[in-house]
């Protein structure tokens, strides 16, 4: 960027033209994305200039993630194919934007972007499943999300058998268009129809009565399939079936027990992962011989108190850490796992909302840099010492000072000079800080600062007062 | 004492690029330009002898490239480099890293450092031969992939940990001056500081040409470059396809595909 030429922009004075100003005296082009948006068409021209003006800018700016849509808006009006190509890959790229693309897109390719991308209308999407020829077009709009029901049966009828697979796990697939894949698709299709949340029940019906552990698995993981068809297959001979059956949420709480001593750990496993779990369960599945079994307890916020206290006595070390990070671990066992051998357990303990002001002054000294960090982000720990701790020379000890709610205003002053670039982005848009702490960072010899310092000032412009 | 540094300004590529017309490179407009990240662990090293020397230990920055290069010296500079050189000079436009290894020499002989740093390669180019060269051109010991070191300022020899096959270590004590070819890992290179980089705006970079280091334009460039490069270009792409359906429906259409590579 030019130096030299700055102006000073006092913050009373912060108004979308004063910021357009800046951007246009510094010519820094991270500057103009930020406040191009807030401009009038005027000045929006003079900043087209700096954003455009050179080719390889241009480039960057249509590639970059952060780029904003009203600059990709900008961008779609020049006549540059690779431009093109990189606005219809940016995920950032609005729908408006990809219909203006789509009227005068005439390379396969480039459509085949447009099906693809997440921010494509409905309507554009319908009109390439209707027009389309390019098999590998058509291929990846039945996989887009915003994909229509309208469009996902037009694709069904023009090609038939072709997409089966995509159209039967997508989101918007109607019941009618599930119906008619389940009756002539494959095993794969058929187990993608019946997982799907808008299978009708017939369907469902009939696939319990086939004996495909792949579909049954399926239809096991449904939350809408019956409470029978889930009885039935709680006793299926296959253990990936009963895993579905065991992690669905709708499952009868009187089926538990049983699974609970399935003979296989897969199946325990996903039972353990529940929260539903009543006393007994819980109790017989904190003795299980499966150590993955234990840690799912050990961090269940209904395990009782008892039982958390013999899962803290582990040696498995991932379990006691996994007590430790239980929301309802009480402050005894916190103060016990403090001072554990394990730094990963101790972590635990410094990351738990739970654990008092006195727990983080003794892990404040510890040499582990997880542990360090958790210390850093946890809102009990007192002010003085997160503010010791933005001295660390471990920026994941820093960062978790700016990710604390509780740090103040004066300690996070103390990162602003953060010689790690992310930590000074993350300052910039942080509710902490005032404008006149922010307001340096907006030429910041790093360009993602000084762009996201700017949109937080070109945030703040009443949208009245925007362009 | 004095460690000299070798740096390189590496283009990074997008997914998506043109090449250009002459299709011996790619369109400049597609290329990120960055500090080599070999070279960040090369400088790394140097500041760590540096700090924890009681002497006097200067880091000077050497690069070869046009003016552009100045950013990524001014990153070196930032970290806590005491001097940063450029040389260029049109007539080494097509320079091949043999003589870019010249070039580097020829510094070298003008600054008399006490060792010599370089990345193990460059992410763009990926020849590995700058930093060997730099020493073939001197007649200086090396030792190349270097993932520990072992040297204090003024010893008449270094200990280097050399990183080989199947992740073993190779002890080598290599005598001094030396040029050794730094490898990613060797230490945890800082992030330059606020101050360090408006500091960093405000030093010169001092500009060599081909006469300041006792060269003529007939020992560098494209002529005598021993190597060049005939074309660049993206090789096809092979086709993969997942083949679904049941085994039998699987099974079937495999016989298709067999049968229509081979025409039937």
């Amino acid at each position: 960027m030019k130096s030299g030429k700055r102006p000073v922009l006092k913050l009373p004075d912060i108004t979308a033209q004063s910021l357009v100003t800046v951007a246009l005296v510094s010519g820094d082009l991270h500057q103009a994305a930020a406040v191009y948006g807030i401009a009038e068409p005027g000045a929006r021209h003079e900043l087209e200039s700096i954003l455009f003006g050179e080719r390889r800018n241009a480039l960057t700016l249509a590639r970059w993630e952060h780029t904003p849509a009203a600059v990709l808006q900008a961008l779609a009006r020049l006549s540059d194919n690779a431009i093109r190509h990189r606005l219809e890959k940016n995920a950032g790229t609005s729908g408006r934007t990809l219909s203006q693309l789509y009227q005068s897109e005439s390379n396969s390719g480039l459509v085949g972007l447009i099906a693809q991308h997440r921010h494509t209308p409905a309507t554009v999407l319908e009109s390439i499943a209707a027009g389309s020829q390019d098999e590998a077009v058509l291929k990846v709009l039945a996989t887009n999300p915003s994909a229509s029901a309208k469009a996902l049966r037009t694709l069904a009828s023009r090609r038939p058998g072709e997409f089966d697979g995509a159209l039967a796990s997508h989101p918007s697939a109607p019941a009618d268009l599930l119906e008619s894949l389940y009756a002539s698709g494959s095993d794969y299709v058929r187990a993608a129809v019946v997982a799907h949340l808008n299978c009708r029940k017939r369907v469902l019906a009939q696939a319990a009565i086939g004996g495909d552990p792949l579909v049954l698995r399926h239809l096991a993981s449904n939350p809408r399939a019956p409470a029978e068809i889930l009885a039935r297959l709680a006793r299926n001979p296959d253990a990936s079936v009963r895993r579905a059956v065991a992690a669905n949420p709708t499952l009868d709480k009187g089926r538990l027990a049983a699974l609970a001593d399935d003979e296989s750990e897969m199946v325990r496993r996903a039972v353990a992962g529940r929260d539903d779990l009543p006393p007994a369960i819980l109790a017989r599945l904190a003795k299980d011989a499966d150590h993955w079994v234990r840690q799912r307890i050990a961090r269940q916020p209904g395990t009782p108190l008892e039982l958390l206290n013999a899962l803290a006595n582990e040696d498995n070390a991932e379990v006691r850490r996994a007590v430790a990070r239980n929301p309802k671990c009480p402050a005894s066992l916190l103060e016990k796992l403090a001072c554990d051998t394990h730094a990963w357990v101790r972590a635990a303990v410094a990351y738990q909302p739970k654990a008092s002001p006195g727990l983080m002054k003794i892990l404040s000294v510890d040499k582990s840099v997880d542990v360090l960090s958790g210390v850093a982000a946890n809102p009990h720990s007192p002010q003085m010492l997160i503010r010791r701790l933005t001295q660390s020379a471990e920026a994941d000890v820093r960062r978790g000072v700016i990710l604390n709610p509780s740090a103040s205003r004066q300690t996070l002053r103390l990162l602003l000079q953060d010689p790690y670039y992310l930590h000074r982005v993350l300052l910039a848009g942080h509710p902490a800080l005032q404008d006149e702490d922010k307001w340096p960072l907006h030429d910041d010899p790093d360009p993602t600062v000084r762009f996201a310092t700017m949109r937080w000032f070109a945030g703040k412009v009443p949208a009245k007062r925007r362009a | 004492m004095k460690i000299l540094v070798a740096v390189k300004q590496v283009a990074a590529l997008d997914e998506d690029f043109e090449f250009r017309d002459d299709e011996l490179d790619v369109d400049e407009d597609f290329l990120l330009y960055d500090l080599n990240e070999w070279d960040d662990f090369s400088l790394e090293e140097a500041m760590r002898i540096k700090e924890a020397s009681e002497g006097e230990v200067e880091v000077v920055v050497v690069s070869v490239g046009p003016d552009r290069v100045d950013e990524s010296l001014r990153k070196c500079l930032a970290k806590g480099a005491d001097r940063a050189i450029r040389v260029w000079d049109d007539a080494m436009e097509g320079s091949d890293s043999i003589t870019v290894g010249r070039i580097l020499a020829a510094v070298a002989k003008k600054e008399a450092p006490d060792m010599i740093f370089a990345g193990v390669q460059s992410s763009d180019q990926a020849n590995a031969s700058t930093g060997i060269s730099t020493a073939a051109h001197l007649d200086w010991p090396h030792a190349a992939v270097v993932a520990g070191l072992e040297y204090s300022p003024g010893a008449s020899k270094a200990v280097v940990r050399r990183e080989l096959e199947g992740g073993t270590l190779q002890e080598v004590e290599v005598a001094t001056p030396s040029v050794l070819t730094i490898q990613l890992g060797i230490n945890k290179p800082r992030y330059a500081s606020l101050r360090g980089i408006k500091q960093a705006a405000a030093k010169p970079i001092e500009e060599m040409s081909l006469g300041d280091i006792g060269l003529t334009p007939a020992d560098v460039g494209a002529d005598v470059a021993l190597s060049r490069v005939r074309r660049m270009y993206v090789p096809p792409k092979g086709r993969a396809a997942m083949i679904e359906g049941t085994v039998a429906e699987q099974a079937a259409k495999i016989i298709a595909i067999i049968k229509e590579y081979k025409g039937e």
